[in-house]
């Protein structure tokens, strides 16, 4: 590695190092409560799968830069050259952890792993060996939002496809289907790019009689999965600037628990209110505007909990009385809520493709499920959604992973 | 029309949720030669919009776009 680019990748170190930072790096006393949290130290019990492994590799770094001790002798104690070699040992550290924050909830510090990963990400970045493909969405998001009107007629004419489907799920009055561009409406629902993230929610939507608009954008945000702050601010901003544009009260974000915290968490205050679907659906069901016909789903039904909406986000008791109002079969798993185990999609992961890993390191959470005995595994994310689909094939869990939108959707009745 | 344009090879992407079709779009195109046409068939609505963003980034580009039976389909020629 030359010159020019270790100074680089330093710079962008000590663009991360703030007070709170420092503190992650400083404090750890290598006690290894981290370890049992990981998922993927509960699947594969690797040093490589520790938090405190993962941690190690980047304050090796800050120990060699930018401490005292590593500047003047560098030999001393437990520092690393930036060279190629440590580079990849944070490419490995990098993308073996989700960031879904479960080993923060038993550190007795409080250290934030995916803060410190956040760094080993950035790394990669301004090494030019980040995972290609992340890069790539993240730059089709902001291209999208730069140049709108290339692709408005588009994604109006692909809605449109969708209109029959929306009105097959809900036959109650509406004088709307996928509305889009309304000024003033009370909610901007901001889905995926895929139709199974807008007709429930349209359904439901409709169903509650509400004034709302979707969203041009995709709720996905590649940016933050990438770890680059400026593309995920980008990424988010075409969502902000749309929201203002139509002046909604509420920027509603589909089963996408990174979307979800990235707006509700990581974007600033906003003239408007954030919510996750699941919030949503909750409220409409406590003021009555929603009615589904219980147990119309058969069998027992579990949640898992997609740790940037529950753990990271605060969405933990809402999809819980939603599925109070859908069945009353419901089992929890255990542990649950803030300190559910990841299902080992999260972070990238899934767009990633990286099967042999997240088979291997999905397993704790396989376990997990079967010990329910459920026959449906609930859930409110698409990465969750994803890997969970992908363990129940490879495991022949014989389970139906669902959204819990869709649930929703199917069951919704007319008012008696 | 779409007879007229031979497309080197063809993936079916139905069903795929998002993002994948783009996915595995991005990784497909790396499999044939620089002027040579790959067809993408989706059900993904968002591909209208997502696949002409991802050519104008990745610097491919999009020879023609066909909609009928709840499929989309894509033509999509290698630049680079």
């Amino acid at each position: 590695m030359d010159k020019e680019k270790k100074k680089k990748l330093l710079d962008l170190f000590q663009s991360k190092l703030d007070r709170s930072m420092r503190y992650y790096l400083d404090v750890c006393t290598r006690c290894g409560l981290c370890k049992d949290a990981c998922f993927a130290y509960a699947s594969v019990p690797k040093v490589e799968y520790t938090p405190v492994w993962r941690a190690e590799v980047v304050r090796k770094i800050y120990k060699r830069y930018f401490r005292l001790s590593g500047r003047f002798f560098p030999f001393w104690g437990d520092s690393a050259e930036i060279d190629d070699e440590t580079m990849k040992q944070v490419n490995e550290a990098a993308y073996s952890c989700t960031g879904c924050r479960r080993c923060m909830m038993y550190c007795p510090f409080g250290i934030d792993t995916q803060a410190i990963q956040s760094i080993a990400k950035l790394l990669l970045i301004g090494n030019e060996s980040e995972p290609e493909i992340l890069s790539m969405l993240a730059d089709a998001s902001i291209e999208k939002g730069k140049s709108l009107d290339l692709y408005k007629e588009s994604f109006i004419q692909g809605i449109k496809n969708l209109e029959n489907e929306v009105i097959a799920k809900w036959k109650g009055e509406s004088d709307q289907t996928i509305p889009l561009d309304v000024e003033g409406a009370n909610i901007l629902y901001v889905a995926l790019a895929g139709a199974h993230s807008i007709i429930p929610a349209a359904s439901i939507l409709n169903a509650a009689k509400e004034n709302w608009s979707l969203s041009f954008f995709e709720a996905v945000n590649f940016g933050a999965f990438v770890g680059d702050p400026r593309k995920t601010q980008l990424i988010a901003k075409r969502i902000i600037d749309e929201a203002i544009r139509l002046q909604v009260k509420e920027v509603v974000i589909c089963e996408c628990g990174t979307a979800f915290r990235v707006m509700k968490h990581l974007v600033g205050k906003q003239p408007f209110e954030v919510s996750h679907i699941a919030e949503v659906m909750a409220r409409y069901f406590k003021e009555g505007r929603i009615r589904v016909e219980k147990d119309r789903i058969e069998g027992m039904i579990t949640y898992h909990d997609p740790c940037q909406s529950a753990r990271n986000g605060g969405v933990i008791e809402e999809p819980r009385y939603v599925l109070q109002q859908l069945t009353s079969k419901f089992i929890e798993m255990t542990p649950n809520r803030e300190y559910s185990l990841c299902c080992g999609g999260g972070g990238g992961l899934v767009a990633l493709e990286n099967e042999e890993f997240r088979e291997k390191t999905g397993k704790a959470k396989v376990n997990q499920i079967k010990e329910t005995g459920a026959a449906i595994v609930a859930t409110g994310c698409e990465n969750c959604h994803t890997q969970l689909g992908f363990l129940n094939e490879r495991y022949n869990m014989g389970v139906k992973v669902e959204f819990l939108s869709n649930m929703v959707a199917n069951s919704l009745v007319l008012e008696s | 029309m779409s007879d007229e344009i031979k497309a080197e090879k063809t993936m079916d992407l139905k069903g795929l949720p998002c993002p994948q079709p783009v996915i595995k779009v991005s990784k497909g195109i790396k499999e044939i030669q620089v002027g040579q046409v790959l067809q993408a068939v989706t059900t993904d609505p968002g591909a209208l919009a997502d696949f002409p963003a991802w050519a104008r980034t990745s610097g491919n580009e999009i020879l023609k776009t066909e909609q009928g039976g709840g499929l989309i389909t894509f033509w999509i020629k290698r630049m680079k």
